[in-house]
């Protein structure tokens, strides 16, 4: 009664906090434990927990463990920890040399703040279907690594996402990082959004990756975010611009048959669908430069 | 940016004199404080025995609460105790918010929480009282409610129809109150003008959106029967005739305490049922109780205001002379009027003011203000003032574009000269000492409109849509008693200060006017040591407590440098006048022979003064040694208020320059340019700082900001996630200049500046795009201007 200090702070429901030393230890908790949830930066999941939109029995913090926070490359991936801070892969040496698109990427996610606490793997397990990162890993054919009781496996980043907010992780699973393979010289990934403030979640955003032979495209994986539920390929779209090149009338009707677009409180389903196609545009005009 | 004003005031004295504060950009001390996190806030604060609170809030925008269980829920951990409507008015009358000398208003009794039925979505029910407010918030999932949903009344266009659910069965309709104002003949002139425009304009709801949320600690005293309220509101002495009056309590028994406050923009000078509750729980219970409201409950429960829809008609002859003006407008202020303001004056504001910086001889406006199931709506910054001015400027654009004149040059012939004062508005509202002139003049040369133009033709040539918008403006500052007191409302249009020289020559400042973020404190210690003649480093300031301070209104509708601080000057003066009596009968010399400065008394010829530590130990210490007989008042204490007129009105002059993009429909300001005409600056940056923060708040509810509600009345997004507040990235520079017009009412000659940036930036934002829009024949009529709505308006979805 009145002890103030930090009983005064809290407005979450009750939770208990395990500071995890290792994957193993973090694997093991959660799956005695079903009820309890991974915290990585807590950029999400905080925010929730003062909502009241959800209440776990226990917080697993896997922020401290060492082998989710490294960036490493070999002769044909890099490997992002899924601990790893966004401001941190942001000044990461590998990524600066092999992966700039990222830095660009995450220029859009947010501001530093959030960025500063913000995980790689924490926004990719999230998949909010309007966040910027789980769109990349699909249009970098980025695979997702997870760990669980029965040990590792690996998914195409683009079989991870089932819908809103729905993914492949299994109850036992924790995601430890993410493979991206090194781009081919003749090979780019492209990326633009349209955002009403600076930081915000887009209105509709894509990424193309695009590799280029003889001056014409040879390859094109168009994905599109902030238009449905989740990271959308717009694999007949981008087929049909390698045959017949940009039509902005022909594309529009494509993407439109292609996707679903779902209304938000910022642009409704036709409006998403005239700035998919206006990105989709400013994108092939860029690769022509 | 300017050090010093440029026409000072001859009345304050010269600039060059020695401790010449009045006029200079210094920095405020309070700023440091806070950048350090010093500041003390009312959720910092902890008192012993204290409990918090959080509410049960109704779900639904109207139900009614067949039953409320709460047995299950005060088991809880840490549960002291759940109070109902039924036991709140145990201890609490209930209130009505209406006033009696603007026509009948028509609004029900309404009590801290809701009984029986829910009327807005976020209307508290219950209160729960824990040892922290995580556990009262685990209580109330656990408290069952038996709601029966009923058909909310959510649009404020159909409120008034016959087949429209009630709100309030006991009123019949849905109409809280309505007005109309009627200056000449208005058919005869519109017969007369050779062109008409019309428009019609959609204002969104929106919010204040505080850095601070609302917050009340309060401490019911058994002992003492005394209540004490911490609060981070605007007017203490308001809040304490309130609660005296509805606690019961005597007057002088109730302690308003309102220090560091994080922002307020009107948002906290309005009594809320939830913070009424935490008062009642504190005097039931006996022990200090805590109620500080999170982002959704201030989403839901702070005001709203805005929301209008208003139609309008000006008719000009040949020349573009205006001949008639007519509005009609229609808001829409959720299930209740606010007390004790009421929810009428924002309405009663665009009555009063759309057309004021011109001369219309025939003027008609109606006001219908309805009652809908949506959060409560009341006076935020600007109150009135974007609406009257979009109407009145993109009216005015209307006209000039169909008789093929230049915009400005429209505004010219039709504005009140500035030597012409005093006058009217077309409303017939009393004007005195503006310059729409000068103002406009000084705003087209630093925009420079000429090259302006040539660039928006050259972008046009590449297909980029860029427009340019002006307008003019008055502000209403400064009101004096006719504005509420006449109304019956016991809210002081008359401010103190009090001003004393202590024992060790320091010198101490308390005022009513509070400070909520905006410099008071600096422009207030400015003043004292500028006219009592000591450095500002000799001042200590009180504010925001009624045991404190001398009484008075408080911070609101942009009165704090006007009112507050002219008391201070007058206080400081007075105080002035005593030191130099006292020591002249020391010194042995001609009260007109000596003069402050620099914190002494000084021989005007020269030779030795004494300094006011020496003179002040003298008095306080040493009273045998001065002559006997002497007064040795080393206090002072005055009030203002203003005579004779219902407000001081300022006046600017904005323009902004525009891109629309086509594809994206973004629109990005690429600069907005303010002249300011706001009397004496006592402090030209903490002036240009309201300026330009006020100019922020309207880009955001010109382009960004919205309560937006589906049609059962839920508000869609309420996070600051999804309710989009302007962001240091996308705002513009924005130039501030200014012509000064000191106020003849007072020796200062300060009028306000807070409020006219949010009151002309939607519509010269407004008048911007559409002239952007202007080359395809198209234009926008809603606000906040989205990418949507620019898009639909030019066809491209
Ligand atoms: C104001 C604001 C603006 C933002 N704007 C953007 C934006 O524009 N674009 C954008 O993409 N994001 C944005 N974000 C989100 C931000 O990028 C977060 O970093 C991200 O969503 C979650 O990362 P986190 O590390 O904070 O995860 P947390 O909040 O800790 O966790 C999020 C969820 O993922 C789960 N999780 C986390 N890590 C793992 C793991 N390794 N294995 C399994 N499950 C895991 C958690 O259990 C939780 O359910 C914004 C956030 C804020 C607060």
């Amino acid at each position: 009664m009145g002890k103030g200090g930090e009983e005064f702070i809290m407005k979450s429901p009750d939770f208990c906090y395990y500071e995890a030393l290792s994957i193993e230890d973090a694997i093991k908790f959660k799956s005695n434990d079903l009820e309890s949830v991974i915290l990585a930066g807590g950029q999400s999941l905080v925010p929730a927990l003062n909502m009241r939109l959800s209440s776990p029995s226990c917080l697993i913090d896997i922020s401290k463990i060492k082998e989710l926070k490294n960036i490493t490359k070999d002769n044909d991936f890099i490997y992002i920890g899924s601990a790893v801070t966004h401001s941190e892969v942001m000044q990461n040496k590998i990524i600066i040399d092999h992966l700039p698109v990222l830095i660009d990427v995450l220029d859009m996610v947010a501001h530093p703040a959030i960025r500063n606490k913000g995980t790689h793997g924490g926004s990719i397990a999230y998949g909010d279907p309007a966040a910027e990162l789980p769109a990349f890993a699909v249009a970098a054919n980025a695979e997702i690594i997870l760990m669980g009781l029965n040990g590792i496996r690996t998914i195409q980043a683009s079989d991870f996402y089932h819908g809103l907010f729905e993914t492949d992780i299994q109850n036992d699973e924790i995601l430890t990082s993410i493979k991206y393979p090194i781009l081919k010289d003749n090979q780019k990934i492209l990326f633009d959004e349209i955002y009403r403030r600076h930081g915000d979640y887009a209105m509709a955003g894509v990424v193309a990756n695009i590799e280029i032979l003889n001056n014409e495209i040879n390859n094109l994986k168009l994905v599109f975010f902030a238009t449905g539920t989740k990271p959308e390929v717009a694999l007949k779209t981008s087929e049909l611009i390698i045959k017949d090149g940009y039509d902005y009338s022909n594309v529009k009707n494509m993407i439109k048959t292609e996707l679903d677009f779902e209304s938000d409180l910022n642009s409704n389903a036709e409006m998403k669908l005239h700035l998919a196609t206006i990105l989709t545009n400013k994108i092939l005009k860029l690769m022509e430069t | 940016m300017v050090d010093i004003t440029l026409n000072q005031n001859s009345k304050l004295g010269s600039i060059d004199r020695p401790n010449s504060y009045i006029g200079r950009s210094l920095t405020r001390d309070g700023a440091i404080r806070h950048l350090e996190g010093g500041g003390k806030f009312v959720d910092d604060l902890i008192l012993p025995r204290m409990v918090n609170s959080a509410f049960l809030r109704s779900p639904y925008a109207h139900a009614e609460i067949k039953s409320i269980n709460i047995s299950d829920a005060q088991k809880y951990p840490g549960v002291i105790d759940i109070f109902l409507s039924e036991h709140i008015d145990t201890v609490c009358k209930p209130w009505i918010g209406v006033l009696s000398h603007l026509g009948e208003m028509r609004s029900p009794e309404q009590s801290p929480l809701a009984k029986k039925i829910a009327r807005w979505q976020g209307e508290a029910i219950a209160i729960v009282i824990a040892n922290t407010r995580a556990q009262a918030e685990d209580a109330i999932e656990a408290i069952e409610v038996d709601w029966v949903e009923k058909e909310p009344q959510i649009n404020m266009e159909t409120a008034l129809d016959k087949d429209t659910v009630v709100i309030h069965k006991e009123l019949g309709n849905n109409l809280f109150w309505t007005r109309t104002v009627e200056q000449g003949d208005v058919k005869k002139a519109f017969k007369e003008s050779s062109t008409i425009v019309e428009a019609t304009l959609d204002f969104a709801r929106h919010t204040g959106v505080t850095l601070e949320t609302r917050g009340i600690v309060a401490d019911w005293d058994k002992s003492e029967k005394k209540m004490s309220i911490y609060h981070n509101g605007q007017a203490p002495h308001m809040m304490q005739h309130i609660i005296a009056k509805h606690f019961d309590i005597s007057e002088g028994l109730v302690r308003v305490i309102s220090k560091d406050v994080g922002g307020s923009f009107g948002i906290k000078v309005h009594v809320y049922g939830d913070e009424m509750a935490a008062i009642a729980a504190s005097k039931i219970l006996g022990r200090p109780v805590k109620f500080v409201a999170d982002r959704l409950e201030s989403f839901t429960t702070d005001i709203h205001a805005r929301c209008h829809k208003i139609s309008g008609k000006l008719g000009v002859d040949k020349n573009g002379k205006f001949l008639s003006m007519e509005i009609n407008d229609l808001s829409g202020i959720g299930p209740y009027s606010m007390y004790p303001r009421t929810s009428a004056i924002e309405t009663n504001q665009v009555l009063n003011l759309s057309g004021s910086p011109y001369i219309i001889p025939n003027y008609k406006a109606v006001g219908t203000v309805v009652f809908q199931n949506k959060t409560p709506m009341c006076q935020y910054r600007a109150v009135g003032h974007p609406i009257a001015v979009a109407i009145t400027e993109v009216l005015v654009d209307k006209a000039a574009k169909k008789i093929g004149m230049k915009v400005e040059d429209i505004r010219k012939i039709n504005f009140i000269p500035d030597d012409q004062y005093p006058n009217k508005t077309p409303s017939g509202v009393p004007l005195e000492d503006l310059s729409h002139q000068a103002t406009m003049n000084k705003l087209l040369k630093i925009m420079n409109v000429p090259d302006l133009e040539k660039q928006k033709k050259l972008d046009l040539e590449k297909g980029i849509l860029t427009g340019i918008g002006i307008i003019s403006m008055c502000e209403v500052t400064n009101p004096s008693p006719l504005f509420y007191g006449v109304g019956g409302a016991h809210i002081s249009s008359q401010d103190g200060a009090s001003i004393r020289l202590e024992g060790s020559g320091a010198v101490h400042v308390s005022s009513s006017i509070t400070e909520q973020g905006q410099g008071t404190e600096a422009i207030m210690k400015q003043i004292a040591a500028d006219q009592l003649g000591v450095s500002m480093d000799t001042i200590r300031l009180t504010l925001g407590d009624t045991d404190a301070t001398p009484y008075g209104g408080g911070t609101w509708a942009s009165r704090g440098a006007g009112i507050g601080g002219e008391a201070v000057l007058k206080a400081a003066r007075t105080l002035k006048n005593n030191i130099l009596k006292i020591a002249s009968a020391i010194m042995q010399t001609d009260i007109d022979t000596i003069d402050i400065a620099n914190n002494s008394v000084i021989r005007k010829n020269g030779g030795e003064g004494i300094s006011l530590k020496k003179l002040a130990e003298t008095v306080y210490y040493r009273g045998h040694e001065i002559p006997q007989g002497t007064n040795p008042e080393l206090i002072a204490t005055s009030s203002f208020y203003i005579e004779g007129i219902p407000f001081v009105f300022t006046n600017s002059a904005m323009g902004c320059q525009v891109t629309v993009d086509q594809d994206t429909g973004l629109i990005k300001i690429n600069k907005f340019w303010v002249i300011e005409d706001c009397g004496t600056q006592i402090n030209p940056k903490l002036v240009e700082e309201q300026i330009r923060g006020g100019v922020i708040q309207g880009i955001g509810g010109a382009l960004y900001e919205e309560c937006v509600y589906d049609d059962q009345g839920n508000m869609q997004n309420a996070t600051m996630a999804d309710y989009l507040v302007p962001m240091a990235c996308e705002m513009p520079d924005i130039i501030v200049d200014h012509v000064i017009t000191n106020s003849g009412r007072s020796i200062l000659g300060a009028k306000g500046a807070g409020e006219a940036g949010t009151g002309g930036a939607p519509a010269v934002i407004m008048n911007a795009i559409n002239d952007a829009l202007s080359s395809m024949n198209k234009e926008v009529t809603s606000q906040p201007i989205t990418p949507e709505k620019i898009l639909k308006a030019i066809g491209k979805i």
